[in-house]
């Protein structure tokens, strides 16, 4: 498989009352299409900045991203608005969907940002809903709808646009352990029909779910093997 | 571009319409800006409308001659003190000028007329020659004027206006009835055509015109006496001085002496009427922009709120591919709505109100006004929206995700 991302000695420093924090202090990392990785690391890692790193909502202080053969590194607030529209689909740990709009609505979002026309975006997003079983609650909104029912919208969101990668960030946090199986049940079934995976979690479980588990230590990947119980 | 538009539009109405108090509140100076422009410029038109139609009973190019002038700064004794005008002007007029194609004396005096035991009130009565229908632009709607002879031979004919045929002859033709002025008996030649309220004051159509002749025969001579003089409109500055002429040799004045007489033109109206003009459209627009400053103040924190309540919707919307544009709109469309808003219900409200002050007074609300005050609540939105829009497109989206 083509690698799909390459990061070569990433930092990522934040100036805090005159202290340099280091976040990310020289990652390396190369991930091909197709792989379902899982992040780990205790809190204050880093694996939160690696993530928003990958997921092209922040840019490193130092060191090259390539995304699909486009040097992010060098790309300004809006092309990094457009590589995250096009390439790659977030679910987060608190769902966020917007609170006023229809499931319908809120997979539909992503689809106006690259000015698909009405009728295929309705089609589209309907589609997705379907794909993650949630077909009959198109008209329902956050608030009227379970938890795991609202991740599966946010999957759904995610998915719309043919993302070149998931990124999820603790994706069963919020949730009660049934539901948190179902969700990952849809990512596992996502990853067989072809999709690259990122999960960042803490949770070993979680993670187990993943080929290849990178663990974050102190800015730095700490260990970066491959799952010998799915392999 | 059109579904970013359209889904813009539609954010701003979801967020106005789940904060309807809000955003009444929020509009509340958009709205009284809007009112005052818009029934303040419905006033101003209908002042102009009705100040043209009254001019055009005038006549541009028709002198009024008399003691006094229309808007002097004279005082009151100086004009007292001023010899009458004179019937016998007119001929004199007539043969020495060589612009004036007619020239009627007026004299004018309230009169009671009556018929049976209806009455009319506040009923002028002209006294004139047949040059009278040339001074002026209204026309006989029926039957005919006084001939010369009725007037030399002080006939007791009478032209009447409009009202006084409605008022005193109700379901009846006044041709060739009779009707009593001050008591004296009358037949009726002729009704003058409707012609409305000069300036929104007294009724044009409540008065009589009888001949001179008969006037001076009868009633008192004293009425209050002017000359209508009819020129060329072509003509009227040069006619102006010559009859300026003619009057001072009438009234024997020296070249030392100041006119102890007055030419009046429509032009002295429009002069006055531009002042008082002025004078409302100034109040009027700045009370319309210190209305609109204020409330673009009012929209400009609201939506600094609103930026700041919707940082995570920001946040999320930025982490699935809205660029800074796309959110700068979104808000920008929040502002502009409210505007908009705030100016139909302006508008509307202005258009109820123009509606009933017209009963009292003419106004109408030119489509121009409408457009013009939809285009200033647009420029409102704008102006106050930019800000917190641009504060809104410029968060951080990692900063706007992890806010509570």
């Amino acid at each position: 498989m083509a690698d799909l991302i390459s990061l070569k000695n990433i930092k990522r420093h934040y100036n805090v009352g005159g202290e340099v924090v280091r976040a990310l202090d020289g990652v390396d990392l190369v991930i091909k299409e197709n792989e379902y990785i899982s992040i780990m690391g205790p809190s204050g890692s880093g694996k939160s900045t690696l993530m928003n790193m990958i997921g092209c909502l922040d840019t490193p202080t130092d060191g090259n991203y390539e995304f699909g053969g486009e040097l992010v590194h060098e790309m300004d607030d809006d092309q990094l608005a457009s590589i995250r529209n096009r390439k790659i689909g977030f679910v987060f740990q608190t769902f966020n969907l917007l609170p006023k709009a229809t499931a319908l609505r809120n997979v539909e979002v992503p689809l106006i940002y690259s000015n698909i026309p009405k009728d295929e975006r309705l089609k589209t997003a309907n589609n997705a809903l379907v794909s993650v079983g949630l077909g009959d609650r198109v008209d329902h909104k956050p608030n009227e709808l379970s938890g795991g029912q609202r991740q599966r919208v946010a999957i759904a969101r995610a998915l719309v646009n043919n993302p070149s990668i998931i990124l999820a960030d603790e994706p069963t946090g919020n949730l009660d352990s049934k539901s948190g199986i179902e969700i990952m049940r849809i990512l596992d079934q996502l990853h067989s029909k072809g999709n690259t995976i990122i999960l960042v979690t803490h949770e070993e479980d979680i993670a187990k779910h993943a080929n290849r588990i990178i663990t974050i230590f102190d800015g730095r990947v700490k260990e970066d093997i491959m799952n010998s119980d799915k392999v | 571009m059109f579904s970013l538009f359209a889904e813009s539009f539609r954010i701003a109405l979801t967020s106005i319409f789940s904060n309807k108090s809000r955003s009444i509140l929020t509009a509340l100076g958009i709205i009284i800006g809007v009112l005052s422009v818009t029934l303040m410029g419905t006033l101003i038109s209908g002042l102009d409308k009705g100040f043209d139609k009254s001019m055009a009973f005038l006549g541009k190019d028709v002198f009024s001659i008399s003691r006094y002038e229309w808007f002097g700064d004279l005082e009151w004794w100086e004009v007292r003190n001023r010899p009458r005008m004179r019937l016998e002007y007119v001929d004199a007029i007539k043969e020495k000028s060589t612009y004036a194609e007619a020239v009627a004396p007026v004299m004018q005096r309230g009169a009671n007329l009556s018929k049976g035991n209806m009455s009319t009130v506040g009923t002028q009565i002209f006294g004139t020659n047949t040059d009278y229908m040339s001074t002026i632009t209204a026309n006989i709607a029926k039957g005919r004027f006084f001939t010369e002879g009725e007037d030399r031979s002080g006939s007791r004919v009478a032209v009447i206006g409009n009202d006084i045929a409605e008022n005193l002859f109700v379901n009846q033709d006044p041709l060739g009835e009779y009707l009593k002025i001050d008591g004296i008996k009358f037949r009726v030649i002729g009704v003058m055509e409707k012609q409305g309220k000069f300036l929104g004051l007294f009724s044009v159509d409540n008065q009589a015109i009888i001949p001179v002749g008969t006037s001076t025969r009868l009633f008192s001579k004293r009425g209050f006496l002017r000359l209508s003089v009819k020129v060329p409109p072509e003509d009227i500055d040069n006619a102006k001085s010559e009859i300026f002429g003619i009057m001072r040799q009438l009234r024997g004045l020296k070249p030392s002496e100041k006119d102890d007489f007055a030419i009046n033109q429509t032009e002295a109206f429009e002069r006055q009427y531009k002042q008082i003009k002025f004078a409302i459209g100034g109040t009027g627009i700045f009370i319309t922009i210190l209305s609109l400053v204020v409330g673009g103040i009012g929209i400009m924190n609201i939506m600094f709120v609103s930026v700041q309540e919707r940082t995570k919707e920001i946040g999320i919307r930025k982490a699935i591919g809205a660029t800074k544009n796309m959110i700068l709109a979104q808000f920008l469309m929040e502002a502009i709505t409210i505007c908009v808003i705030g100016g139909l219900i302006g508008l509307m409200m202005a258009g109820g109100l123009s509606f009933i002050i017209n009963k009292f007074f003419p106004s109408t609300m030119p489509l121009w006004l409408a457009m013009t005050s939809i285009l200033l609540s647009i420029i409102v939105g704008v102006i106050s929206g930019v800000i917190p829009s641009y504060r809104a497109a410029r968060l951080d989206p990692i900063d706007a995700l992890r806010y509570e």
